[in-house]
């Protein structure tokens, strides 16, 4: 019984990273050719994949949306990750960077980080340091103050709520008054938006997500033990706190990239674990590649669903990319939410 | 393999949980601790376990403490099946069981191999959990789930096994089966095995040796011919006792509370 159904178990989780890569893969190449100037698909892909020759105006047009489409997928990865991570270390399903309040700490510290040093706009990677400290106080400030509301899990969401709220009014009230030194409609920031970052600033996002994904895919036997209490990860020889506190160091870094590119996006740290878990089971070691994967192609979706309705509404502008994975999460978290309550 | 427990003190910050408790341990015997609430049987198992640390005293493996021992060395060798594990996080009943091989394998070893499927598979047979491997941790009853919980400590395959309330939730065919099961491996594979219980007549069924702790201290120690006497644990758990004997044992039947709630 064991061994067929471990079997079956391996075989579905190679079935949906196969299948996933390949949906990333086509998804990508999808919001490459989708634009004021609508490409061929197929054309994108070889010339992307294989090299081949195209036009010259063509190519300018790819190289222009390649970095944000990759900034859409890098993000929505890292955010998965961060997600899966937080609910793990807290051992509660409704975890996320932004429900928790670590997107919006890790915004306060960059705009206040702005206010003192305007010229880290431009170098943007020396804002994830500055993300990443916000990130970890938003981590401590939420579980502090839960620990206060009895440590249970929905004591947990709403001292995340609390403090999101707090932080996303103080960093509203401080990106505000530096508008005029970063130049972008500060909402995109708020919401998170995919159409700011530079072809420069993309080894920034894709060096930590690899590097943090690796890492935690190599913590599978210590993360799993975790799932099951402190005590019984010390009796499988595991340290609870260290995994415990590198697991957080991780999410928070994770967030803090994102933070410092694309700014909040809400609701892809939630989803995605659960997504993953629904596919292949809570086996870290199948659930880390998966939830990645699947972060990755919903904010490719997301973003490509901003573009349309950019394109076809006419507004002025474009819309933040947190606003449409809102509109799609915030039903998801009220499915959880409902079901928690009920069992 | 024996376990010498000497001179152990535990304390809850201000709270003494364990007072000078020495004992010694060897391969093959059931122990059973027994004693009312708050008695500090689970404290004791945890001890020994090396989860919680005495204040004064330790706790030595074939003459080594076991604090010098390395936590997942000592994985290897101690076991304590805690009833108390977290299922807020959706899980599988064979994925929590994959979790009890870890100890035997390479950190990063991403394959499981044949073998520890084997065992699994072995165990959950004998425990009769198979047809539950494929359920939710959060969707087996009491009694399946401690059934689990005891096949996951077999699973790890130690040298000394701590069960802690094993009978709790399991029906009257499981409770004798699964006790009945622990002795037998018990003396199979020379294993020190520790059982707490509040259940007398279950100890007196299966006991080699048996533990009586009050307050943190022990009271009296040594084969249940010795221990069970109702005058001893009249005076600890305050209930009548009688005892009688069947097949050559003492077997324990509580009667009726010494003092009556409301009277």
């Amino acid at each position: 019984m064991a061994t067929p159904l471990y079997r079956r178990k391996v075989k579905h989780f190679l079935i949906s990273l196969y299948s996933l890569s390949l949906l990333v893969i086509v998804i990508f190449v999808i919001s490459i050719s989708i634009g004021p100037a609508m490409l061929d698909p197929v054309k994108v892909f070889n010339a992307i994949f294989f090299g081949y020759p195209v036009e010259t105006n063509i190519r300018v047009i790819i190289s222009l949306r390649l970095s944000r489409a990759f900034a859409a997928l890098l993000s929505g990865a890292s955010l998965a990750l961060a997600g899966l991570l937080m609910q793990t270390i807290t051992r509660n399903p409704l975890a996320d960077p932004y429900i928790f309040g670590l997107s919006s700490t890790a915004l306060t510290a960059v705009a206040i980080g702005i206010i003192l040093a305007p010229s880290l706009m431009v170098y943007r990677q020396y804002l994830i340091v500055v993300a990443f400290l916000g990130a970890i106080t938003g981590y401590i400030l939420t579980l502090s103050l839960s620990k206060l509301g009895g440590g249970s899990s929905l004591a947990m969401v709403l001292a995340g709520i609390a403090i999101a709220s707090l932080f996303s009014g103080i960093s509203h009230i401080l990106l505000y008054i530096v508008q005029q030194i970063i130049r972008t409609p500060y909402v995109y920031f708020l919401m998170g938006s995919a159409s700011t970052v530079l072809q420069k600033d993309i080894p920034f996002l894709t060096i930590p997500t690899i590097v943090l994904t690796i890492i935690t895919i190599a913590l599978f036997k210590p993360l799993n033990s975790y799932l099951y209490g402190d005590e019984y990860a010390k009796q499988l020889g595991f340290n609870p706190i260290l995994i415990r506190d590198l697991s957080a160091f991780i999410a928070a870094f994770s967030t803090a990239t994102t933070i410092a590119f694309v700014g909040i996006i809400g609701f892809i740290g939630l989803a995605a674990p659960h997504i993953a878990r629904f596919l292949v089971g809570s086996d870290h070691r199948f659930s880390i590649p998966i939830t990645v994967l699947v972060g990755a192609l919903l904010t490719l979706v997301a973003d490509i669903v901003v573009k349309l309705i950019s394109m076809y509404a006419g507004g002025i502008g474009e819309l933040p990319l947190g606003v449409v994975t809102a509109v799609i999460g915030a039903p998801f978290l009220a499915y959880l939410i409902i079901r928690r309550v009920r069992e | 393999m024996k376990i010498v427990v000497e001179g152990v003190e535990v304390w809850y910050n201000s709270i003494q949980a364990l007072k000078n408790v020495s004992f010694s341990l060897g391969e093959g015997e059931v122990t059973f601790i027994i004693g009312p609430n708050g008695a500090g049987k689970s404290t004791l198992l945890k001890t020994i376990a090396s989860i919680i640390k005495p204040r004064i005293g330790a706790v030595y493996i074939d003459g080594k403490t076991i604090s010098i021992y390395n936590p997942r060395d000592l994985s290897k060798i101690i076991v304590y099946v805690d009833p108390q594990i977290s299922r807020s996080i959706p899980s599988t009943v064979l994925e929590f069981l994959i979790t009890a091989r870890y100890p035997h394998q390479p950190l990063l070893n991403f394959k499981i191999s044949r073998r520890d499927l084997e065992i699994i598979e072995k165990i959950s047979r004998q425990l009769n959990i198979e047809h539950l491997l494929d359920r939710r941790l959060d969707q087996v009853s009491s009694g399946e789930f401690q059934r689990i919980v005891i096949a996951r400590a077999l699973i790890q395959n130690p040298k000394v096994l701590l069960l802690d309330e094993p009978s709790a939730f399991l029906d009257l065919r499981y409770r004798l089966e699964v006790l009945e099961y622990v002795k037998r491996i018990t003396q199979q594979n020379k294993l020190i095995s520790v059982i707490a219980i509040h259940d007398l007549y279950l100890a007196s069924l299966y006991a080699d040796k048996a533990i009586v702790l009050e307050n943190g201290e022990i009271i009296a120690i040594g084969t249940p011919d010795k221990v069970f006497n109702c005058e001893l644990l009249e005076k600890v758990y305050k209930v009548r006792i009688a005892i009688t004997n069947l097949n050559g044992k003492k077997i324990i039947i509580p009667i009726e509370p010494l003092e009556k709630i409301g009277s």
